[in-house]
């Protein structure tokens, strides 16, 4: 006989329903996406005694133990409870209950690329701001997909993402150190936007405006002409995407913003999508929701009571480029249109 | 050392003389500029004027060396008009400035350069070392990569005071007469400052006694790696206590054609366009032959103009910049054994 199983409620537990009737996979989260590596002897135990035995790296990097048996999930979820205490509620600073699992699956694992613990191309340490991002939407019912990239390279695609944030840097350049080699100019050229130029006094100019805050001239100066100030920056990409419907690359929503005005920005986005959702939770994800609400009103939600550091600088409009798998998706008898009226 | 008195100074003792100190001198030291790193969440160490003691970071090698106090990166010499000029302002005190054996011992080399090559002292170099004095900062430890015993670099007597850090206090012993006067009312010590007696790594310093040699190592395969590691960005050298390349720019102001100045900007042999003669011909345009002139400089080139061993003092500012881990020890061992492979082929050949 199958297993009475309330798959919606076990979903939301951080367990997927697999093609095995009674059985799912567990998805531990790892906000900021590096932990102790002693958690590894926990998964390893969790996927060999419970689970079927393998053991899968989830795509948004959560340790995931596949073909675990409906009824052993209440012996799981005691045995994650110190990973539960010790990475959401010690590392993250999450306010939870952790007898009983994950309460919610709708924020995302937080996924990151490893950033300046190791990277030499990072201009941010992408577990801290994860860990404080998992503060602001960790547990909640409202589906939204963030990760953190250690610098414009984006390896944690932050533009396919509903918010996708980039650590930048604003580097500050001391005239007296440059020896006017022209290696940043170069660099920038061939990994940036080329927005450095050797000037007719042998030194460099810069078309500040077009700096996308990689940092690479701090990294290839020889001298150290170029610094990265003591403060860093972020860059919020927005409304990124996959699906079946139109998958399409987030667009610049808000760049240069300091910590507090992030973390500002980012604790308004549960009453945002209660607005939008009429204060019923569904399984859709944060690009829709902004669809639904149109950008100015996510704008409106998202900046209230922020004060933006003076650097900051917010889309007015955005221009999605979406991919219509079928051409005029978006076209349709106005009674099936989901826009908040 | 005779004619030397020690004294220990407390933190607060020590930011009264640091105080007096300023009256007559600009007081140069390493200090650590935060986030000043080459990447993210790292400092750097830079030689800046000091007021205080705690000012000071003694804890660290400094990235940078010392050179750049007395011949700063870039440098305005003086300023023309139409038929007339006027020399850029020599320092307003006099210098005192902090630097370990090694860094001392890299002055000499400087010296070399800049007063005593073909007879004709360079008046800009001059009138800032003639009025400079050096404090010795005791090494409580070694950093990576320093082999200051193996060029003989870790001994100097060229400083004036030294100092033997700690967090609140200091050992000071004095042997120019000139500072006596600062520490009348000091306590005296009996600590002795100690010089480094051996490092971690040593180093076979290679010797080239004949441009035969540095000739036939030119054609050696062993440099052939660095055109692929090398990226010619010339931190190395930036970085190195005793390079003293620079190159001269006269900068025309931009709303007047017959207003400018020259400039002094420091230069390296890894840059491109370093060795670009009129005409625009370069003689080392591979990376690894630009390597190949800085190596053989140190070893070689240097020391048959002046006689004086290698023009290094092992302080590993050099590797420790290097962004592609390049370590300059490691090439110095594989040009001692370039060298044993070319000695016994010569016998052969001679015999």
């Amino acid at each position: 006989m199958v297993e009475d199983c309330n798959i919606k409620q076990m979903q939301n537990n951080c367990y997927r329903q697999s093609k095995v009737p009674d059985e799912f996979m567990l998805q531990l989260r790892v906000p900021g996406a590096l932990i102790d590596a002693k958690w590894l002897d926990v998964i390893q135990h969790i996927c060999q005694t419970w689970g079927n035995g393998s053991f899968h790296l989830g795509t948004r990097q959560t340790l995931n133990a596949p073909g675990i048996k409906a009824q052993n999930i209440p012996s799981v979820n005691d045995y994650i409870e110190p990973y539960l205490k010790a990475v959401e509620c010690d590392l993250c600073n999450v306010q939870m209950e952790t007898r009983n699992g994950y309460p919610y699956i709708a924020p995302r694992n937080i996924m990151a690329c490893i950033g300046s613990v190791h990277c030499i191309n990072a201009n941010i340490n992408t577990q801290n701001i994860s860990h404080k991002l998992e503060k602001e939407i960790y547990p909640n019912p409202y589906h939204i997909k963030i990760s953190v990239s250690g610098c414009p390279n984006d390896c944690a695609k932050a533009h396919f993402q509903d918010l996708g944030i980039v650590g930048c840097t604003r580097p500050i350049y001391d005239m007296d150190r440059c020896i006017g080699c022209g290696a940043c100019v170069r660099k920038c050229e061939k990994a940036a936007t080329r927005v450095l130029s050797l000037n007719d006094k042998h030194k460099v100019s810069k078309d500040a405006c077009c700096c996308v805050g990689c940092g690479e001239c701090v990294t290839a100066c020889p001298t150290g002409a170029w610094k990265r100030p003591n403060r860093i920056f972020y860059r919020i990409i927005l409304g990124g995407r996959t699906g079946k419907q139109c998958p399409r690359m987030g667009k610049l929503f808000a760049n240069w913003l300091t910590e507090d005005s992030l973390l500002g920005m980012m604790r308004n986005w549960p009453k945002f999508s209660d607005w939008v959702l009429g204060g019923k939770p569904v399984y859709i994800h944060g690009g829709h929701l902004i669809d639904r609400a149109g950008y100015q009103r996510f704008k409106e939600f998202m900046l209230d009571g922020v004060t933006l550091n003076p650097e900051a600088i917010i889309a007015e409009s955005v221009n999605w480029a979406e991919t219509e798998y079928r051409s005029n998706i978006h076209v349709k008898p106005l009674s099936k249109h989901q826009t908040v009226k | 050392m005779e004619n030397t008195s020690t004294y220990h100074l407390q933190a607060d003792e020590l930011d009264a003389l640091f105080a007096h100190l300023e009256e007559q001198y600009l007081v140069y030291a390493p200090v650590r500029i935060p986030s000043g790193g080459r990447y993210a969440q790292t400092d750097s160490v830079l030689y800046r004027p000091v007021h205080r003691y705690e000012d000071i970071e003694y804890r660290e090698r400094s990235t940078y060396p010392m050179k750049e106090v007395l011949t700063p990166i870039t440098q305005t010499l003086f300023y023309f008009t139409e038929d007339q000029y006027q020399e850029s302002k020599p320092p307003a005190k006099d210098l005192l400035i902090f630097g370990r054996a090694c860094d001392i011992n890299a002055i000499r080399i400087q010296d070399q350069i800049y007063l005593l090559n073909g007879g004709v002292e360079d008046p800009f170099y001059k009138r800032v070392r003639d009025r400079a004095k050096f404090v010795l900062m005791e090494c409580a430890q070694q950093f990576e990569g320093c082999f200051c015993c193996s060029v003989g670099a870790n001994v100097t007597d060229m400083h004036a005071m030294a100092f033997s850090f700690g967090e609140r206090d200091a050992q000071i012993e004095v042997s120019d007469e000139a500072f006596r006067d600062y520490f009348s009312q000091a306590k005296p010590s009996d600590y002795s400052i100690r010089f480094p007696e051996e490092n971690e790594l040593k180093v076979n310093y290679p010797v080239i006694d004949r441009m035969d040699m540095a000739n036939r190592l030119k054609d050696h395969p062993m440099w052939r790696e660095f055109d692929d590691r090398c990226i010619a960005c010339g931190s190395c050298t930036v970085a190195c206590s005793t390079c003293t390349c620079f190159e001269s720019t006269d900068i025309v102001y931009t709303q007047n054609a017959h207003i400018g100045e020259r400039r002094r900007t420091c230069s390296s042999c890894m840059v491109g366009g370093f060795d670009q003669m009129a005409g625009g011909q370069c003689f080392r345009n591979k990376t690894s032959e630009k390597y190949r002139y800085k190596i053989l400089h140190k070893v070689y080139g240097h020391d048959a103009r002046f006689h004086t061993g290698p023009m290094c003092v092992g302080c590993g500012r050099c590797s420790a910049r290097c962004p592609e881990l390049i370590s300059y020890p490691a090439t110095l061992n594989k040009l001692s054994r370039a060298i044993e492979e070319i000695q016994p082929e010569e016998v052969a050949h001679h015999a």
